[in-house]
């Protein structure tokens, strides 16, 4: 064996990136392309359930307690200000919001973290909590969405369509495959051009964000030339973002199943879930921008 | 002890021997003060050894758990693990090694000149320059964007030529040197006041010009710290999580560091990607750590 010396050492640590530099691998790129076979199942599946006559009925019980609600990112908005509404008219109830990518969210689930409700931006991410053993009942469909382009107000990429998001050169922002606004938004780019124009989209593509306000967020700052969020959040992004339609045959809707969590205060989850699917729910998510399941 | 030393050496000067501890009185009352001390010292002995214990294993113990659960979910491990660990593992290899660079070249001479207090001001920079290192990462992201983003501070004037940072592997670097080149200025700047000001005279006096005093004496005798400095610093970049996100984005082979790379397979439920990614960051953060401590503990 050699013998080790400082010298030798020091000169190995030196080369560790340029070993590392040096080292090619297969040729399959692990992400930052957009497969145009691959995306198609992910926001499908069986539609959520009708909602049975029973969970509409569900009332918050008058001893209150604290309701922990993880959903979509995309949802921010509408289930804040749900949350002021609620806690105003039950006083004894208070209201945990958990925000993120519905993938992040499962995963957080599954791994134990504790929740009461679950509401998902897709019906695959509520799929996987299912299978994994972690909800009671049936998921129910509560709201959908629809895609747009998001820019920054000055529009420093000259984007006026979707066919734009293939030019040459633009900064595009997309979430991760693994998010449903990722998948939704590859979905919406094959649908539109197929695998040739998805191609020259996906070498637009400069970050890969955890979820859709992260999405909002770089292109809000101005960093990003576009993104691909829901209608909601470019309703959310205010003056800072102008939206880019997508047309109508390319476009995606997505559906929000919500689910009660397995080991969470199951009375509490049934009155949210019957406030979320009642007059009142439904009107803070029409006032957000969402439409009816 | 008549050695005329500054206030910077006082504490390499000898002090006196400290008094010898008075013996204990032989009556009663005291002996048995004595023994109670005893049993209480020796309670909170056993006290002290548990915690310490507790507080080993609970660093250890997730550590472990994290390695054995990724060779347990090995299974799993697809071409797509291996592309994303290849490509985050590079990444992260090159951006830390330019960052540290990056750290070594300037941070050298700024700790020098703070260390020396060459300057007015010299302890005001001193105080500053720990200042990213108690800024929560996303301050440092936010803090970045608006000096170097497209439309930030400096980043304006440089959109206006056509250089963009962020989403780039340049704006990665940043971040690290951010978050991290405080680590070994701090350290480095201990170093080199912790020098005999009378060693380097004496060279000097002795005919040696100032850049033979640097390379003979100086560097070699504040070579321990600015070893540990580095290491430290280096480690931190190694880590970097929210500044990166925030300001360089997410991007495989690009800005996807190991840290990121680890998110977002957690995120996307790929559990076996994560864990095989953080075991493999663990060893070789442990290896050059290892690798470090033995070049320090060892004279050429």
């Amino acid at each position: 064996m050699a013998r080790l010396t400082r010298r030798s050492t020091v000169a190995a640590l030196a080369g560790l990136p340029f070993w590392a530099g040096g080292w090619s691998g297969g040729s399959t790129r692990a992400a930052g392309t957009i497969d145009c076979g691959a995306t198609t199942t992910s926001a499908g599946g069986r539609a959520a359930a009708a909602t049975p006559v029973a969970m509409r009925a569900a009332r918050f019980p008058a001893t209150g307690g604290t309701l922990t609600v993880f959903a979509a990112a995309s949802l921010t908005d509408a289930f804040t200000e749900m949350k002021h509404d609620l806690e105003a008219s039950h006083p004894s109830l208070t209201v945990t919001l958990s925000f993120g990518g519905s993938q992040l969210l499962v995963t957080q689930i599954q791994q134990g973290a504790r929740a009461d409700i679950l509401a998902t931006a897709n019906l695959s991410t509520m799929q996987a909590a299912e299978a994994s053993g972690n909800l009671v009942g049936e998921p129910v469909a509560f709201a959908a969405n629809s895609l747009t382009i998001v820019v920054p107000t000055a529009n420093p990429g000259d984007v006026a369509s979707e066919q734009d998001l293939a030019k040459p050169g633009l900064k595009l922002v997309l979430a991760q495959a693994a998010v449903p606004v990722g998948a939704y938004s590859r979905q919406a780019v094959c649908a539109y051009g197929g695998q040739a124009f998805a191609d020259k989209v996906a070498a637009n593509l400069v970050s890969e964000e955890e979820d859709v306000r992260e999405v909002l967020a770089k292109v809000q700052l101005g960093e990003a030339d576009a993104g691909i969020v829901y209608q909601t959040d470019a309703l959310a992004g205010g003056d800072k973002v102008d939206e880019v339609d997508i047309a109508a045959g390319a476009n995606q809707l997505a559906a929000y199943p919500v689910a009660a969590v397995k080991g969470g205060n199951d009375a509490l989850a049934a009155a949210f879930i019957a406030y979320l699917l009642g007059p009142d729910g439904r009107d803070v998510l029409q006032r957000h921008g969402f439409q009816a399941p | 002890m008549s050695t005329i030393v500054t206030t910077r050496h006082a504490e390499r000067t000898v002090r006196p021997a400290p008094a010898a501890v008075e013996p204990v009185p032989r009556d009663g009352t005291a002996r048995l003060a004595a023994l109670r001390l005893g049993v209480a010292g020796r309670l909170g002995g056993a006290v002290a050894v548990l915690a310490a214990l507790a507080l080993a294993l609970f660093l250890v113990l997730p550590l472990v758990a994290m390695a054995g659960r990724a060779v347990v979910e090995r299974g799993e491990w697809d071409a797509a693990t291996w592309e994303t660990l290849r490509q985050a593992l590079r990444l992260s290899l090159v951006t830390t090694a330019v960052s540290l660079l990056l750290t070594l070249v300037a941070g050298t001479p700024l700790a020098w000149a703070i260390g020396r207090r060459t300057f007015r001001g010299a302890s005001a920079a001193d105080a500053l320059v720990d200042l990213p290192i108690v800024l929560p990462p996303a301050v440092a992201g936010i803090a970045l964007l608006m000096a170097f983003g497209r439309y930030g501070l400096l980043g304006q004037y440089l959109n206006l030529f056509g250089v963009t940072i962020g989403f780039t592997t340049a704006a990665v670097v940043l971040a690290q040197v951010f978050v991290s080149a405080p680590f070994y200025v701090r350290a480095a700047t201990a170093a080199f006041a912790r020098i005999h000001r009378e060693v380097e005279e004496a060279a000097a006096d002795l005919g040696a010009p100032p850049t033979t005093v640097l390379r003979t004496i100086t560097l070699p005798m504040a070579l321990p710290g600015l070893l540990a400095g580095a290491t430290l610093a280096w480690a931190r970049a190694l880590g970097e999580f929210g500044a990166t996100i925030m300001f360089a984005g997410n991007f495989p082979g690009v800005t996807q560091t190991m840290p990121l790379a680890i998110y977002g397979a957690f995120g996307a439920g790929n559990l076996a990607t994560a864990l095989l990614l953080s075991t493999i960051l663990l060893l070789v953060s442990g290896l050059v750590l290892v690798a470090v401590r033995w070049i320090a503990q060892h004279d050429w």
